[in-house]
């Protein structure tokens, strides 16, 4: 007969947030936002209350010394969420400092409660928590008075059926031995790392009672429509690279005549294959191929394009493609960029196309791309993005761009051979006083495959394989000689 | 944005217009209402320094108004203004003392939209106030 008590989950309202939180904002709880200073607390503050205020489900924000109220308004009303029509009717603003001058808690608590009491809110703010934290110490009172005061503010909260956040500005959540960090039901942690010069936000969602919250670090954006989260792709359980996820016996044509029979008949559907050659090997002609038989077959794709700006796009056959919409291009804005945020770009466009194949073109570009930070990392996180890809299904393409060698033979500049599903090289090759094109399958996994090098060419049809240069031999070192028969 | 506009200045010239008499008083129980509202939200320090540099730029032209101090007690929060207004003719007082109230909500407009100011005096000076200037305000 036992019936659990069950939270409601509050959306909070700010993309991608509920996802870290494990569904969203627990009713009534006590959080805080914490972080250093810049790192956008009283603006995800303010996007959550404008998203959950309504007349009937009112927000109290209360603000504290800390940033002048009237700078607050004045900044925060640039982004998209404030709405204006809400300030009065299901917003107040109201502010304390004047009781906090005294340095006296409990004039603060009372006043406090006395607007909760009059104002009978569903969400409450204070902003910022640290300046009573400091007026604390000069005020002379212990640290025990201000347990006591978070504590009953906590209490005090909850019975008046509040979810309430406190906003504070703290460096390291190790620093602290907080009580408030004791209290509270939520901790919400917002950082800016500056790494080489770029800055990346990051946010954590320290604690969050009762609810599976999205551990780690994860990134977000500030922009004018305000905070937008990327939870860092986790590899579920049973989302691995390779063929368990892969259809069966299902193959994807790549749509270069002879390639595919390299392949054992086609590339098989969920794999990942790392196209690896020098530049101008000919690695975007065959990625477009592979999205150009894609679709032929009604198979729209993806490309996350990283070596040319979307403005000049790649080549003709591309660009019609994309102008047809059987192709989505993911716009890579430079530079700053994390994994994380690529990979929600890249999911949102393969839901809206339903696309079923996806091209990265390519790996080095995309490195580059990274802000330096993600560089350091950027094995683990490729792994975690094509298992996260191609356990939705999708059939990948990643072009790597890599120098001839002629005295070793390698895959991959970042060590990443290891999880692609598939491997083809292409490399030049000096015969007879020309530069030719050669291309060789090494790896698929689980499946049969040609073991030729075959010489290939490229026209304005696309590409033309040519003779397997069976009668030769030391191609790899760049000289091949015809052996003696 | 010129709508908003007509609308903060029509509120004030709407609030006094009809007040010939007891300039001094009606104005001081306007600013009251005022200040109890913004000081709700930007708090005492936050009001005391607009009101401070409307009344600077204020006696500009009516340079008998008494300097922007305020008196920390409410209730007695604007006797020096009104020791002030209630030293002039009628006339002069009223014309003071809608400059300052619209310097001061034009400082407050500039600093935080006229949209939100607008907003914040129709709550402070209720019915009276948006009689006859709540069309403007609806077509925002």
């Amino acid at each position: 007969m036992s019936k659990k008590v069950t939270i409601r989950s509050l959306p909070s309202g700010v993309p991608g947030l509920d996802n870290l939180l494990g569904g969203g904002l627990p009713e009534f709880s006590f959080n805080l936002i914490a972080g250093t200073p810049g790192s956008g607390k009283t603006t995800l503050a303010h996007q959550i209350m404008f998203s959950l205020a309504k007349p009937d489900y009112r927000a109290l924000f209360f603000t504290v010394l800390g940033e002048p109220a009237l700078k607050m308004l004045r900044y925060q009303q640039q982004f998209q969420f404030f709405d204006q029509d809400k300030v009065n009717n299901s917003i107040r603003f109201v502010n304390l400092s004047a009781e906090l001058l005294e340095g006296d808690f409990d004039r603060v608590l009372t006043r406090i409660a006395a607007e909760v009491q009059a104002y009978a809110p569903s969400l409450v703010f204070v902003d910022s928590f640290r300046s009573v934290v400091h007026s604390a110490n000069r005020g002379g009172q212990s640290v025990s008075d201000l347990q006591r005061f978070v504590q009953q503010l906590g209490l005090q909260m909850t019975s008046w059926q509040a979810t309430t956040f406190l906003i504070g500005e703290y460096l390291t959540p190790e620093q602290e031995s907080s009580p408030i960090f004791t209290v509270a039901d939520g901790i919400l942690w917002l950082a800016q790392n500056v790494h080489r010069n770029s800055m990346v936000r990051k946010m954590q969602v320290v604690k969050m009672r009762g609810q599976a919250q999205a551990p780690g670090l994860h990134t977000f954006r500030i922009s004018d429509a305000g905070i937008q989260v990327f939870p860092r792709a986790i590899v579920q359980p049973g989302a691995a690279t390779g063929s368990e996820t892969s259809t069966g016996d299902a193959r994807v044509p790549i749509g270069v005549p002879g390639l595919d029979e390299m392949l054992g008949g086609g590339l098989p559907a969920g794999y990942s294959l790392l196209l690896v050659g020098p530049s101008g090997s000919g690695k975007t002609i065959l990625a477009t191929e592979f999205l150009a038989e894609g679709a032929r077959r009604g198979e729209p794709g993806v490309i996350a394009a990283f070596e040319k700006s979307p403005s000049q796009l790649l080549n003709t056959k591309l660009s019609e493609l994309v102008s047809a919409g059987k192709v989505g291009v993911i716009n890579t804005r430079s530079l700053d960029l994390s994994i994380d945020e690529t990979l929600h770009d890249l999911i949102e466009m393969i839901k809206r196309m339903r696309a079923k194949r996806v091209v990265i073109d390519s790996l080095s570009g995309f490195e580059l791309a990274l802000a330096p930070e993600f560089s350091e990392d950027f094995r683990g996180s490729l792994y975690r993005m094509v298992a996260e890809l191609t356990g939705m299904g999708m059939t990948i393409l990643m072009t790597s761009e890599l120098e001839d060698r002629y005295t070793d033979l390698r895959f991959s500049p970042f060590g990443s051979a290891f999880l692609a599903d598939a491997i083809i090289v292409q490399r030049y090759v000096e015969i007879a006083g020309q530069f030719k094109r050669a291309m060789s399958v090494v790896k698929v996994r689980g499946s049969q495959h040609s073991k030729d090098i075959r010489l290939f060419d490229i026209t304005d049809a696309g590409i033309i394989l040519g003779e397997t240069m069976s009668g030769y031999a030391g191609i790899l070192s760049g000289r091949p000689t015809l052996g003696p028969n | 944005m010129e709508t908003s506009d007509l609308s903060r200045h029509q509120m004030i010239k709407g609030l006094f217009a009809p007040h010939t008499e007891n300039v001094a008083e009606a104005a001081i129980h306007r600013w009251e209402q005022m200040a109890a509202h913004i000081i709700l939200i930007v708090g005492e320090d936050g009001f005391n320094s607009l009101y401070a540099r409307s009344v600077h730029l204020t006696q500009s032209t009516f340079p008998w108004l008494a300097a922007g101090t305020l008196s920390p007690h409410t209730g007695q929060r604007f006797a020096e203004l009104k020791a002030s207004l209630e030293g002039q003719k009628p006339a002069q007082a009223s014309e003071a003392n809608n400059l300052l109230l619209l310097t001061f909500t034009g400082i407050l407009a500039t600093l935080i939209g006229e949209p939100l100011t607008n907003r914040i005096l129709s709550s402070a000076w209720g019915k009276d106030a948006s009689h006859g200037t709540s069309k403007e305000t609806e077509n925002e």
